[in-house]
């Protein structure tokens, strides 16, 4: 075998040993590492090429081209058997990574506002939007802003009616009692307002705690309630029906039927209890509205001339309507709570559920 | 207040169902609290005659009846009552038939013995609370009917709910007159008849001494009057209408009551003394009620009285000792007018109520006191004999029956009412005894002498409210008002974004719990009448009724609580007292649930102090913590004052173990409050230009002791760097293997930038160098590997 034909087998035998195991490379390091064994500066092509000095000058170049090819060929399967081990590397790695996506995400933990606060601040915030003033006032009253000042003098059969707490005895000169409702705050808000040396119009909204000393069932020792009341000149019970109608169908988001009944309370007159349209059946009569399709919801009128006395507003000059509502009472109609001592038992469970219902 | 519709129809010819009746009493101003159906509630029940009674071969207490019903086959049922014999006439409860208490009669088997029904006592006809045995109808009780029919049960009993401007229409003539001028149907008068009188029987002498509490006070005498029971017919009234029966002349009264809404009294003439005075009563004098409840009298309470003793607190309850009973003969009847705000002081003063005192402090009607004595006088004579004396009557009765005038605008009524007012509205009025006359916009306004609760003119508005109909006034949304500006802090929404629930509490506390936080020192507001001992003082600390709640909920399977309230702590005396808006936190247990990313951890100390600096940050206020190891309540080293500027604006800390335990809570509890009234504004947030120059991070370890803390630590830090110091934080706490007892390894890092260049590798060792020299200085510490 002539000297060329020996080397011409060498690189034949070369190049079919390289590429099985090129074939049979099972990652990309391997792969790198017989790119280095066989092309490399000290790889076995090169090696062979150390063998062309002994071939005579004119089979040189014949040798030349077979090994340039043989090197070409080489590359080339190399770089294919690495593209196609990239791809299988890729698709073990993402084998490797796969998760259930379907546990649970990593969070902090989710407080919750207590359901009689998100009332409130609804409530509030509807109110302040209509362009009331938000007022408070204390919760330690006094008789004048709980109930003479409201028409409401010590003999009167409704002051009995209020279930009041007291710090002294009833009857006691300067007895501090618990307001019984927000009323005061309006007492307060005109006070405040006539003092300044103002005058009407005031439009105002008060949210805050009361108090009765009533514990079953169906009554708290404590509760929320929201006042609301604007005076001004010609102020008109269709005007309380405006805001009404207003309130109460943003607050229960749909159009609520409402009806007013004629009342009585003291520190209004005309007085009148108002109804809305039983949210549970859409007024069609259910167990809960005992059948009438109505729900009472709170108690509102005309501001008493002798409330405006009081503060010393002049009532044929200006006029007036005011109406508290009891926030349980709606947050439970609107989530259809059924048991108002849920609010304070502060069972996290529920204050939790009724949290992200909102 | 309880209206049988028959009672209604006898001062009305009313037509309209009562469900009608029902709403359209609600549209006028009275509230229907219910609608009972006593003749419906025991149909199927009817009258059956027991033609033979044997007794039950296995049961020595058991009846076999056999009851005629009127139809061919005579019904057999077994029967435990023993009152009856044959030939009785009783209530016999049909299969089907489901009675007033529940029950629902069947086809049943008794020791052997089928039976097909049962006899009613009644009890279980619902016509009494408890019964003896079965109900023994009349001889004549035609049988077969039912039973409902033939006692004339009532059809339907309204339950009304009066408001209390309204006296009037506390009887059945004054719902009967808002309902005859709705419907335009006439108001029955009382009958007309004048009672005979006998000039025999002397007229009672009577001195009204307090005529300005009594303005008019009436009084007859009847002599040789036989007590009995009333009539069924009365009594039957009297229950349907929620009254008791007493005695023939005590129902005749109360029946009146109810008729015409004059409340009367009789007294056993017998039993007097001398004449009858009406006068305030004497400093000490006693008085014992009808209901045997011995009372002291204020000298500011009015009463009756003979020349010996008080014989009834007027308008109230009269006397035990001269109450009429089954044997008195001789009787003193009184019709009188008390002011209003005199029977309400007293009632309250007193704690006495009476169906009396209700009407009195309500306003009557003064001109049914003639024809209320005239209509008892009568009944009296006519069911129990007597003879009537003529009626003394000390008072003005004309003037103080006389109509109210008042002037008033229309404008004035329809701007406050936002509604014309037609004409046809006066016409209703009219019929409820109001008289109009309209020139132009001047209103002449009589008002009858029943409603003492229309004086002025936004009365006379609701009036022609309530006739128009509320239904009919528009909704009109009024001009709309600029609102002072003004920023609105939600305190308890940032602490909820932190993590806690919010929960709120009762503001009142027992006595014991307020001890547990706050000393005694006088300023307590405590409760008159607490409804409990566990809720009769107002808390001056927000922590025992979070730690009450934390305890509710770690009962019910909780494994650990982040509760925050808003709320108000109380304090002071009856002439001054503070109210403070107060944010509070309580952290016990578990801070997290196991969960595959993260196991769970008790809270502690850090975990509260995070939430408070959050929440503070938050309003854009930094605090310092200051150890305190005196807080009521609190441990001792553990605890420390929160100061937001130089003011302390809260407290932080460890509950106390004891205190804990006291609450059932075995973790240990953290509490924070803030006072959110003593917080300033906070700082705004301002721009400032992002850095230009590059940060460098440097790390510094020391050994301190452990009684250094990292407040004081980072102060001298501060100063040690100057400006160029962007951030000193301890990033490592640690005591544990290598370090000595007593000590504590903290590592420091530190952010170092400048706004004018980047700072070199000589910069920072040169701050490094500062800060290893304070704090050698000042703490010797030494700085480790």
């Amino acid at each position: 075998m002539s000297e060329i034909d020996s080397l011409k087998a060498q690189l034949q035998d070369l190049q079919t040993k390289a590429l099985a195991l090129f074939a049979d490379a099972s990652d990309s390091k391997v792969l790198q590492e017989l790119r280095v064994a066989y092309l490399g500066k000290k790889g076995e092509l090169t090696s062979v090429l150390k063998g062309v000095g002994k071939l005579p000058p004119e089979d040189r170049p014949v040798i030349g081209q077979f090994v340039n090819a043989t090197k070409t060929a080489l590359a080339e399967a190399l770089d294919k058997a690495e593209a196609l081990l990239s791809v299988k590397e890729k698709e073990l790695r993402i084998e490797a990574e796969r998760i259930d996506v379907t546990l649970s995400g990593r969070t902090a933990t989710q407080g919750v506002l207590h359901p009689v606060q998100q009332g409130f601040d609804e409530m509030t915030a509807i109110f302040s939007h209509m362009g009331f003033d938000i007022a408070e006032g204390p919760e330690v009253e006094d008789e004048f802003h709980n109930f003479d000042a409201l028409n409401i003098p010590a003999e009167h059969p409704a002051r009995a009616s209020h279930d009041t707490f007291f710090f002294h005895a009833e009857g006691d000169e300067e007895a501090k009692l618990l307001r019984t409702h927000t009323s005061p705050v309006q007492i307060r808000a005109m006070q405040a307002c006539v003092d300044a040396g103002g005058e009407p119009p005031l439009a105002v909204v008060a949210a805050g705690r009361v108090y009765r000393c009533d514990y079953d069932v169906t009554h708290s020792p404590m509760f929320h309630q929201v006042e609301v009341f604007k005076v001004d000149k010609d102020v008109s019970l269709a005007n309380l029906k405006g805001v009404l109608q207003h309130f109460l169908s943003a607050y229960f988001e749909k159009d609520v039927p409402i009806r007013l009944r004629p009342h009585y309370f003291p520190f209004t007159e005309p007085s009148a209890e108002v109804d809305i349209g039983c949210v549970f059946c859409n007024h069609k009569g259910c167990r809960i509205c005992k059948g009438s399709g109505w729900i009472e919801v709170l108690g509102s009128g005309m501001i008493h001339p002798n409330v405006l006395k009081a503060v010393g507003i002049d009532s044929t000059v200006y006029s007036g309507f005011a109406f508290g509502l009891g926030v349980e009472r709606l947050v439970m109609l609107k989530h259809g709570i059924p048991d108002l001592r849920l609010f304070f038992e502060n069972d996290v469970r529920f204050l939790r559920r009724m949290g992200s219902s909102t | 207040m309880k209206i049988p519709l028959s009672w209604l129809k006898e001062h009305t010819p009313l037509t309209k169902s009562v469900a009608e009746v029902a709403d359209d009493l609600v549209r006028l101003g009275h509230e229907v609290e219910g609608i009972e159906t006593p003749r419906a509630g025991v149909k199927g029940v009817r009258v059956g005659q027991i033609v033979e009674m044997v007794s039950h071969p296995d049961a020595d207490k058991l009846k076999l009846l056999k009851i005629d019903l009127g139809d061919v086959e005579h019904l057999g049922i077994v029967c435990g009552a023993s009152n009856m014999v044959e030939g009785d006439k009783v209530p016999v409860a049909t299969v089907g038939t489901c009675l007033p208490n529940g029950l629902k009669i069947k086809k049943g088997k008794i020791r052997g013995e089928v039976s097909f029904g049962m006899c009613c006592s009644e009890a279980e006809l619902g016509l009494a609370e408890d019964a003896d045995g079965l109900l023994i109808l009349p001889k004549d009780a035609p049988v077969g009917e039912e039973v409902g029919e033939y006692l004339e049960l009532e059809e339907a009993v309204l339950d009304l709910d009066i408001t209390p401007n309204r006296g009037d229409c506390m009887s059945m003539r004054g719902i009967a007159r808002d309902l005859a001028a709705d419907y335009a149907l006439p108001l029955i008068e009382p009958g007309d008849e004048v009672v005979t009188t006998d000039d025999s029987v002397a007229a009672p002498t009577v001195a009204v001494t307090a005529s300005e509490d009594c303005p008019l006070y009436t009084a007859c005498r009847i002599e040789h009057v036989k007590v009995t029971d009333s009539p069924d017919w009365l009594q039957a009234r009297l229950i349907a209408a929620g009254l008791r029966p007493i005695n023939g002349v005590v129902d005749v009264i109360n029946y009146t009551m109810l008729d015409l809404g004059q409340p009367m009294h009789a007294f056993d003439a017998d039993t007097l003394d001398g004449e009858i005075e009406v006068r305030l009563a004497k400093a000490g004098e006693q008085f014992i009620a009808l209901d045997g409840k011995e009372v002291a009298l204020h000298v500011s309470d009015l009463v009756i009285a003979d020349s010996k003793k008080v014989i009834a607190l007027a308008g109230i309850m009269g006397s035990q000792a001269t109450g009429v009973t089954e044997r008195t003969s001789n009787i003193i009847l009184e019709s009188a007018a008390f002011k209003p705000a005199k029977i309400s002081t007293t009632r309250r003063t007193q704690a006495l109520v009476s169906d009396s005192s209700m009407r009195f402090e309500r306003g009557v009607d003064p001109a049914m006191i003639a024809v209320a004595m005239d209509q008892v006088a009568q009944m009296v004579e006519g069911l129990f004999g007597g003879k009537v004396s003529v009626t003394t009557s000390v008072g003005d009765a004309d003037s103080l029956i006389k109509d109210k005038q008042i002037q008033v605008s229309m404008k004035r009524i329809e701007s406050r009412l936002g509604v014309a007012v037609p004409e046809s509205a006066d016409a209703v009025l009219e019929r409820m005894g109001f008289a109009i006359e309209r020139h132009d916009d001047r209103l002449n306004f009589s008002v009858p002498s029943h409603r003492h609760d229309v004086s002025i003119v936004e009365d006379i508005s609701e009036e022609y409210a309530r006739v128009i109909g509320f239904d009919n006034i528009p909704a009109v949304m009024p001009s709309l008002l600029t609102i002072t500006p003004r920023k609105l802090y939600k305190a308890v929404d940032a602490a909820v974004a932190g993590g806690f629930i919010q929960v709120i509490n009762y503001a009142f506390i027992s006595v014991d719990e307020q001890r547990l936080f706050v000393a005694d020192d006088g300023e307590d507001l405590v409760l008159f009448n607490p409804i409990s001992e566990a809720m009769s003082v107002m808390r001056r600390s927000m922590f025992p009724s979070l730690l009450n709640t934390a305890k509710y909920n770690m009962n019910r399977q909780q494994t650990g609580v982040s509760l925050v309230e808003q709320g108000r702590v109380y304090a002071g005396h009856m002439r001054e007292h503070t109210e403070t808006n107060m944010l509070a936190w309580l952290m016990t247990g578990d801070v997290q649930q196991d969960s595959w990313f993260e196991k769970t951890r008790k809270a502690d100390f850090f975990d509260i102090k995070g939430a408070v600096e959050l929440w503070l940050s938050g309003r854009g206020l930094t605090a310092r913590f200051m150890a305190d190891d005196n807080v009521q309540g609190l441990q001792a080293g553990q605890t420390a004052n929160i100061f937001v500027g130089k003011s302390v604006a809260g407290v932080i800390g460890k509950v106390d173990g004891d205190v804990a335990k006291q609450f059932d809570l075995s973790d240990d509890v953290f509490v924070a409050s803030i006072n959110l009234d003593v917080l300033h504004a906070g700082k705004k947030a301002k721009f400032q230009p992002l850095p230009e120059f590059p940060s460098i991070e440097r790390d510094l370890v020391f050994l301190f002791d452990k009684s250094t803390t990292s407040d004081a630590i980072l102060q001298s830090v501060r100063k040690a760097c100057g400006q160029q110091l962007v951030d000193a934080q301890i990033f490592d706490w640690y005591d544990g293997k290598g370090v000595p007892e007593g000590k504590v390894s903290l590592g420091i890092r530190f952010v170092l930038q400048d706004v004018k260049r980047t700072l070199t590798q000589e910069d920072s060792d040169k701050a490094m160098q500062a800060v290893i020299d304070v704090m050698s200085q000042k703490f010797q510490a030494e700085l480790r590997g």
